[in-house]
């Protein structure tokens, strides 16, 4: 440490010394009687999420799985662009041809920086707030990836989005070490409140929400579990 | 035109300690049209957002009620939380380190940038670090701070003084963004429409992003449970300066520690609606001291106290702590919505500046900030963590007025004089009937035929100045029932 050990013993015997007198709380008996679980019918949730990312300027397209890598390569050309950097684990099919590709093996800024679009894929959706979940697994890419590139395409499967954030909370048996939520498109409304979008992260941000869902399963199933990160061996 | 422009100027008007009074501090902010229509324009566009996510969120009332339960329990063992916070970030690669007050905060932290052989570093709006006043620090220390959220560029290229916790530049609009834009970038032909302001700020940024390698910001949440720290933004250079550097430090209030990862199932429910009326903003973002490979390889956290601990004792005060700085209080407050956030001379304005900066004083300065609320309660039913502000205010407004009876020179104060008087005619029935007497002969001179009395010479002219006095009846009502037994015996 390197702080004397002063300070910290310091604090902590002031906190304590404040908190003598304290009614202890358990945390198992903490009241929490906000909903947990959504009610949605399937198609209604799927159909939440789509409209609550588009609330937020982002673009929706929904597609069958087999049918993923033709959606995936319509947006790459209706973008006009054509260099597009990719996360190590993107499913091969994915990199569609007819663009150059770069692979984030150890790349550098300035590499990423001259990526005009990448493209993600997604560890979970919440409906409620229109939120992607980035785990930064290898098929998500490090957080710069998804972060210099003005343009962000992103893979959501329907099995993924779930109707509540305690929802998406339940699902993560273990805390994740690295996470992004991301609610649209980079904002800001610092300048009379008029929301502008577009400022430092990607301005652009498309999902291909892949139907994979049997549209008559009711809610997510909770047991599936998610994916912690990059370090899911610490 | 310099490529870096640090915040030379010294926070003195937001120095709690050197800020004048509150009611003094206010009149000319309140003979600043401009200003007063730009904070009631952005403060009634961010409540109006508000109240119409609340009112779509059936368990909001719950989800307040489990966020100020967490809030509280947090408090109640705030130093295991740390402890363990300590532990598990230091297991995970971060370095933590611990501060009692802002001097000690600032030092750490030029003692990191030292090391790091930093002359330049980037910032993610925090309010934290405003409190410690740390860019005068870095000034000083010949290190260029660069602000990164657009509201802190604004006030860091016009030599501004943040006046909102969540928009900092809320009493400023476009047109003068503009003008502090055009003349501190060099860039003579900029319009102002808000669209065009923010590709300036993009740009003016983009090159620091990519360059500088040491980053501070602030902390929206440590989670005690895995070591991380969550961060919560809207732009982009939250991200950019959490992932580009090689460096990070997070300075964090000690209270700012949650239980569980799970527990941001109910803290980003209630703060992205309350700050900016969002269902969730744009970009939160969570990292777990070092990952290999992925953001900076070096991570300091400096955990603060700086008057925190002290507050932890007292029973009423202490939900103070639970707050998790939304600003909803501030965009609701009736006071604060007339003056902005510069009156409160603190960088916590509003309802909840005024309970918490002079606590965070130890009652020594600010004292005139709990008097400036009418005690309407707007805050308290906005508050996504229950404070119930008006509660602290009023007990804090007893401490100081418990200081002052202490004073030495309380003799000469006509407030305390009038006080006394007051009180020993209160106490007696023949006194307060003779003091009836005595104010209805002496009023009736200035009593017009209609009742009213219009205007008072001296002291009373303070009242009648501004309104209407009802003169005195001409019979109490202890009086009229004596008068009344008499005559049926």
């Amino acid at each position: 440490m390197n702080t004397p050990a002063s300070s910290r013993t310091l604090i902590l015997q002031r906190i304590r010394e404040a908190s003598r007198n304290a009614a202890p709380s358990a945390y198992p008996d903490l009241l929490r009687a906000y909903t947990h679980a959504g009610l949605l019918p399937a198609e209604d949730r799927i159909r939440l999420m789509a409209e609550r990312l588009r609330e937020y300027d982002a673009d929706v397209v929904e597609c069958a799985p087999a049918h993923l890598p033709a959606a995936i390569a319509a947006k790459l050309s209706a973008s006009g662009r054509r260099r597009f950097v990719a996360p190590p684990g993107l499913p091969a099919d994915w990199l569609t041809e007819g663009f150059d590709w770069l692979t984030d093996h150890a790349l550098s800024i300035a590499d990423i920086e001259s990526c005009e679009g990448v493209v993600t894929a997604a560890s979970a959706g919440v409906a409620d707030s229109g939120t992607i979940v980035l785990h930064h697994t290898a098929s998500e890419g490090r957080r710069i990836l998804s972060l210099l590139p003005d343009w962000h395409l992103c893979v959501l499967h329907a099995s993924q989005v779930v109707e509540t954030l305690p929802e998406y909370f339940s699902r993560c048996t273990q805390p994740p070490t690295l996470v992004t939520w991301i609610s649209g498109p980079s904002a800001t409304a610092d300048i009379e409140m008029t929301r502008i979008k577009g400022v430092h992260g990607p301005r652009f941000l498309h999902i291909v929400l892949v139907r994979d869902d049997d549209s008559d399963s009711s809610p997510a199933k909770p047991e599936q579990s998610l994916k912690v990160g990059p370090n899911d061996s610490r | 035109m310099s490529a870096t422009l640090p915040n030379a100027e010294p926070h003195a008007e937001l120095d709690p300690r050197l800020a004048p009074p509150f009611p003094k501090a206010a009149l000319p902010v309140l003979r600043n049209a401009q200003l007063r229509k730009n904070v009631a324009h952005a403060t009634d566009v961010i409540q109006a957002k508000r109240a119409h996510l609340v009112e779509e969120k059936q368990d909001w009332q719950q989800l307040r009620a489990a966020a100020a339960a967490i809030r509280d329990h947090v408090l109640d063992h705030l130093g295991d939380y740390l402890e363990q916070f300590e532990t598990r970030c230091t297991a995970a690669g971060g370095v933590v380190h611990w501060a009692t007050d802002a001097a000690e905060a600032r030092a750490i932290i030029l003692r990191i940038l030292r090391e790091e052989q930093a002359s330049e570093v980037i910032k993610i709006k925090t309010m934290t670090s405003a409190e410690i006043q740390l860019n005068p620090a870095l000034e000083a220390a010949g290190i260029a701070a660069s602000e990164t959220d657009l509201a802190e560029i604004i006030l860091q290229l016009g030599h501004e003084e943040p006046s909102h916790i969540v928009v900092p530049s809320l009493h400023l609009n476009r047109a003068q963004v503009r003008e502090i834009f055009a003349r501190r970038m060099d860039l003579p032909q900029l319009s102002d429409d808000p669209r065009a302001l923010t590709a300036a700020a993009r740009t003016w940024l983009r090159r620091k992003f990519l360059t500088v390698p040491t980053a501070i910001s602030g902390a929206n949440f440590l989670i005690a449970e895995t070591g991380a720290v969550a961060v919560v933004e809207s732009e982009g250079n939250g991200r950019m300066c959490l992932t580009l550097p090689r460096t990070l430090i997070t300075l964090a209030g000690i209270e700012k520690v949650i239980p569980r990862f799970a527990d941001l199932e109910v803290m980003l429910q209630v703060l992205a609606r309350s700050a900016t009326g969002e269902r969730m903003n744009p970009y939160t973002s969570l990292w777990t001291g070092v990952t290999p490979g992925d953001g900076p390889q070096r991570f300091h956290v400096v955990l603060l106290d700086n008057g925190r601990s002290p507050i932890l004792a007292r029973p009423t005060e202490r939900q103070t702590l639970r707050c998790i700085r939304c600003g909803a209080c501030q965009n609701t407050c009736p006071v604060y919505r007339q003056t902005g956030g510069h009156a409160y001379g603190s960088v916590y304005g509003g309802p909840i500046g005024a309970i918490l900066t002079p606590q965070l004083m130890h009652m020594e300065h600010a004292q005139s900030l709990p008097f400036a609320s009418s005690l309407c309660g707007a805050c308290y039913e906005v508050c996504p963590v229950r404070i119930n502000i008006p509660e602290v205010l009023i007990e804090l407004r007893a401490q100081v007025v418990d200081q002052q009876r202490r004073r030495q020179n309380r003799m000469f104060d006509p407030l305390y004089l009038g006080m006394r008087a007051a009180s020993g005619i209160l106490a007696s029935a023949r006194r307060f009937g003779a003091a009836q007497r005595l104010g209805r002969i002496a009023l009736r001179p200035f009593t017009r035929s209609d009742g009213w009395i219009h205007s008072l010479p001296g002291l009373g002219a303070r009242w009648t100045l501004t309104r209407d006095l009802r003169g005195m009846p001409n019979q109490s009502f202890r009086e009229w029932w004596a008068q009344r037994q008499e005559k049926q015996p």
